[in-house]
C-alpha cells in the first residue's frame, strides 16, 4: 500500500509540473522551418536576440519543406521560414500563406575528389553536370526526395538532360547528406551538397577532406529562404501580428547583419538579401 | 569511430556538467513518459484484465487485434494523432499540438496495446487454482475480482516496464506531435535525431547513453519484481 | 433437527458429454469423518468440488442442512472449505494468507486466530507470520493452506489428498490437526486419500468410488 501512495503522489507532483504546459502563453510565435536552418544553429543564435528585442518567444519545429507548408495550411503554426520558392508561391496563390518576404540565401556546391577525374573544376553547373554524365564519372545522389534532392534533380533539368536513374555511374543512397558524402568519398564520386553540411564534413576531417569544392558561386546553386505568414483569414488562431513583427525583424538591417555574421565552425553560411 | 569514445566522455560532461539543454530534454522525456505510461496503465490494465478474465464471443479476434496493434509503427501513430490534434483536425480547438500532453496522448496509444496484451496474458496465465481457492475461502465475486487483480500486480509491473521501455525510446510520435521544440517538447530521442542530423554524432551517442541510464534505472528497480512474477 | 448435514439424491456430473459422477443416494451426518477411497478418475475429486459448492451438478438434488441447494451463494460457500493436493498460496505473507478468509468475513481478533491456526499445523507464528509465499517448502506451503482453512472454522472441511506429496513430518502434522479439529470444533470432515490405513484409522465411514458411483 505504501508503494501505491508513493506512486500516486509522484503522479500528482508530475501532473502539477506538466499542467503549466497546458496553459498556453500568448506571447510566443510558432514557426515551421526546414531542417537546414535548425541544424546549422542559425535559429539558436537568432531566437534569443529576437526575444530580447521584441519580447516574443520564437518556437520552431524543423521539418521537411513539404511538411512545413502543410503545417502552415493546417493552421498549426503562425509563420514559416522555408526555401522552396515555387512551392511557396502555390500556397500563397491558394491563400493559405501571405506576405512572402525573401530574407537570405545559402548555396549548394558540387564537390568531388581533389584529383577531379572528370575535370569539372570551375565550370558552370550546367557544363559540369554534362561533363560528369559524358564521362560516366561516379555521381552520388541522395535519392530521398528531400529538398536538396529536388534541387539536384532540377539542375539536371536545367542542364537539358534526362534525370539519371538506372545509370551505373549514378548512385542513389536514400540517406542523409552527411552519409551520402561518405558514400561519394568511398566511390571517388561527385556529389551536390549544401554548403553547411560541407563545412561540417570538412571540420570532421580536421580541415583536410578527400572531397573538395569544385563548382560554386553559380546563381542556379543559390537557395533562397523566405519568411511567410499564415493567412489569418484562413486561420483564426494564427498570430499574424507577431508573424509580421518577425518578418520585419528578419529583414531589418541589424538582423541582416547578424545573419551575415553567423558562422558555422568559423565559416560564414548565409548571405542576407532582404529588399 | 572515435565519436563513440567521445560520446561516452560527452555523456558524462552533459550529465555532470549540468548542461541545461540536456536536462531540459531529460525533464521533458520523464514528464511525457510518466504521463503517458500512467494513461496507458489506467486505461489498459482494467481492459487487459477484463480481456483475460472473461470469456466472451469475439475474444479471440480481440486478442489478435490487440496483438497486431503491438507492431503499429510509431510514425503512423504520430501521424494519426497529429491529424486529430492539428488546428484543422477534430480536436484542434484544444491546442494540444506541440505540447507535452499532446505527445503523451500519442505515447499512451503506443503503450496501451502492450499493457492490454501483457495484462490479458498474465491474467489468463494466473493459476486456475486461484479462483477455486478464493471461492473456498469464502470470497464473494467482487472480492475475487479484487484479489485476482492484486495477484496479477507483478505481471502488471512487468507490463508497465515493457510499455515504458517502448514509450521512452520512441521518436516518431514525439517528433510528429511534439515538433522537437527547444525548451518545450524536445525529448531525448528527438534531440538525438537532431544532433545526428547535424552530424554531431558524439552528442547523439551521449544522449543515447543518457537514455540508456534511464532505462537501466527502470529495469534495475524492476529486477526484484521480475523475479516475483514467476513465483 | 435431523443430524444429516448433506444429502445427495440422483446427482450426476458430466464433462464434455462423459458422465464422471452418478450418485443415487448419499448422506453425511453432522460431525462425521467420512473417508472416500477409490482409483484415480473414479469421481472423488468431482464429488469434493460439488460438496464444496464450487461446481453445480448436471442433474439431481443436493440438500444441505435440510435445505435444498439451488444456487450456491457466498453465505453457503462460507460454511465449507476445500483443501486440495496442491493448494494455491496468495502472493503475500504467510500471515496474510491465513488471515485472508477472516478478512473477507470482517472477523475480529484476526491476529490471534491466525496464530492459533498456525500453531495447530505445527508452524511457529513468530517464525512464519512474516515469511513470503516463495520462502516456503512444499510441506510448509501445504500446512499454511491448511491453517488458512482452519482459521475460518468451517462447518465442513473437505480434504482432497492433503498429504499425497508431502514429507513425513508435514504428513503427520496435518493428520494430527485433522483429527483434532473435529474433537475441538465438531467440524464435519470428508477426506480423500490413497492411504488406506490412515483412512481406516481416522474415518467413521469409508465409501469406495468406482467409475463415478459409490459402493458403500
Amino acid at each position: 500500500m505504501k508503494k501505491i501512495n508513493v506512486l500516486l503522489s509522484t503522479l500528482a507532483i508530475l501532473t502539477l509540473l506538466v499542467a503549466p504546459g497546458l496553459v498556453k502563453a500568448s506571447d510566443f510565435l510558432m514557426m515551421a522551418t526546414t531542417t537546414s536552418t535548425a541544424n546549422t544553429g542559425l535559429l539558436d543564435d537568432l531566437a534569443p536576440k529576437f526575444q530580447k528585442e521584441t519580447g516574443i518567444e520564437l518556437r520552431w519545429t524543423a521539418v521537411g519543406t513539404g511538411k512545413a507548408l502543410k503545417m502552415g495550411q493546417n493552421c498549426d503554426v503562425d509563420v514559416l521560414m522555408v526555401h522552396a520558392p515555387a512551392a511557396e508561391q502555390k500556397y500563397v496563390d491558394m491563400g493559405a500563406l501571405k506576405d512572402r518576404r525573401e530574407v537570405m540565401y545559402n548555396d549548394f556546391v558540387i564537390i568531388g575528389p581533389a584529383s577531379d577525374p572528370a575535370g569539372v573544376k570551375g565550370l558552370p553547373v550546367v557544363d559540369a553536370l554534362k561533363t560528369i554524365a559524358a564521362q560516366k564519372a561516379a555521381f552520388v545522389s541522395r535519392g530521398d526526395n528531400s529538398g536538396t534532392n529536388k534541387k539536384e534533380i532540377s539542375l539536371w533539368k536545367v542542364a537539358g538532360m534526362a534525370v539519371p536513374d538506372k545509370d551505373t555511374w549514378y548512385i542513389q543512397t536514400g540517406q542523409g547528406m552527411l552519409k551520402s558524402i561518405t558514400v561519394a568519398e568511398e566511390r571517388d564520386g561527385y556529389i551536390m551538397t549544401d554548403r553547411g553540411t560541407y563545412i561540417k564534413y570538412e571540420a570532421n576531417k580536421n580541415g583536410s577532406p578527400e572531397l573538395k569544392v569544385l563548382v560554386e558561386g553559380d546563381k542556379t546553386l543559390f537557395n533562397q529562404y523566405s519568411v511567410l505568414a499564415v493567412n489569418p483569414e484562413k486561420c483564426k488562431s494564427a498570430k499574424y501580428e507577431l508573424a509580421t513583427k518577425f518578418s520585419e525583424w528578419m529583414a531589418s538591417p541589424k538582423t541582416q547583419k547578424e545573419i551575415a555574421n553567423f558562422k558555422l565552425l568559423g565559416k560564414k553560411l548565409f548571405i542576407p538579401n532582404a529588399k | 569511430m572515435d565519436f563513440i569514445a567521445n560520446g561516452f566522455l560527452h555523456a558524462f560532461v552533459l550529465l555532470f556538467g549540468g548542461d541545461p539543454e540536456t536536462y531540459s530534454a531529460i525533464f521533458t522525456t520523464l514528464a511525457v513518459s510518466t504521463v503517458s505510461i500512467s494513461i496507458s496503465l489506467i486505461i489498459g490494465a482494467p481492459l487487459g484484465f477484463l480481456l483475460g478474465y472473461h470469456n466472451f464471443r469475439g475474444k479471440k479476434f480481440l486478442r489478435t487485434f490487440v496483438d497486431s496493434m503491438l507492431s503499429f509503427p510509431t510514425v503512423v501513430i504520430g501521424l494519426l494523432v497529429y491529424a486529430f490534434l492539428s488546428r484543422r483536425g477534430p480536436l484542434g480547438e484544444m491546442g494540444l499540438l506541440f505540447t507535452i500532453p499532446g505527445i503523451a496522448i500519442g505515447q499512451a496509444l503506443l503503450g496501451l496495446p502492450i499493457v492490454i496484451a501483457m495484462m490479458a496474458t498474465a491474467v489468463e496465465a494466473l493459476d486456475q487454482r486461484l479462483k477455486n481457492t478464493l471461492l473456498t475461502l469464502g470470497a464473494a465475486h467482487s472480492q475475487i475480482l479484487r484479489t485476482t487483480l492484486w495477484e496479477a500486480r507483478y505481471s502488471l509491473a512487468l507490463a508497465a516496464a515493457a510499455a515504458y521501455g517502448r514509450i521512452v525510446s520512441e521518436i516518431g510520435i514525439s517528433m510528429m506531435v511534439g515538433g522537437n521544440i527547444k525548451w518545450h517538447t524536445r525529448t531525448i530521442t528527438t534531440a538525438i535525431a537532431l544532433e545526428t542530423g547535424k552530424g554531431e554524432f558524439s552528442m547523439g551517442i551521449a544522449l543515447g547513453m543518457v537514455l540508456m541510464i534511464i532505462a537501466f534505472a527502470v529495469n534495475f528497480s524492476m529486477s526484484g519484481i521480475k523475479k516475483r512474477a514467476g513465483q | 433437527m435431523s443430524d444429516v448435514l448433506y444429502r445427495l439424491s440422483n446427482v450426476t456430473q458430466c464433462y464434455g458429454g462423459k458422465t464422471v459422477l452418478d450418485v443415487s443416494d448419499f448422506s453425511i451426518s453432522k460431525g462425521a469423518i467420512v473417508g472416500l477411497a477409490g482409483h484415480n478418475g473414479s469421481g472423488k475429486s468431482t464429488m469434493m468440488r460439488i460438496l464444496a459448492f464450487l461446481e453445480s451438478p448436471a442433474s439431481g438434488e443436493i440438500f444441505y442442512d435440510g435445505k435444498r441447494v439451488d444456487v450456491a451463494n457466498t453465505d453457503l460457500r462460507r460454511e465449507v472449505s476445500l483443501l486440495t493436493q496442491e493448494p494455491y498460496l496468495l502472493k503475500r505473507t504467510v500471515g496474510r494468507n491465513v488471515a485472508y478468509g477472516l478478512e473477507l468475513r470482517g472477523a475480529d481478533n484476526i491476529e490471534s486466530t491466525v496464530r492459533d491456526s498456525l500453531n495447530m499445523v505445527g508452524l511457529d507464528p513468530d517464525l512464519f507470520m512474516s515469511r513470503q509465499w516463495y520462502e516456503l517448502s512444499g510441506g510448509e506451503a501445504q500446512r499454511v493452506a491448511f491453517a488458512a482453512r482452519l482459521a475460518i472454522n468451517p462447518r465442513v472441511l473437505l480434504l482432497d489428498e492433503p498429504t499425497a506429496s508431502l514429507d513425513r513430518e508435514s504428513t503427520l502434522l496435518i493428520r494430527e490437526a485433522a483429527a483434532k479439529v473435529r474433537d475441538k470444533c465438531g467440524t464435519t470432515l470428508v477426506i480423500v486419500s490413497h492411504d488406506q490405513s490412515w483412512l481406516e484409522e481416522v474415518s467413521d465411514v469409508i465409501c469406495r468410488f468406482s467409475m463415478g458411483t459409490i459402493k458403500q
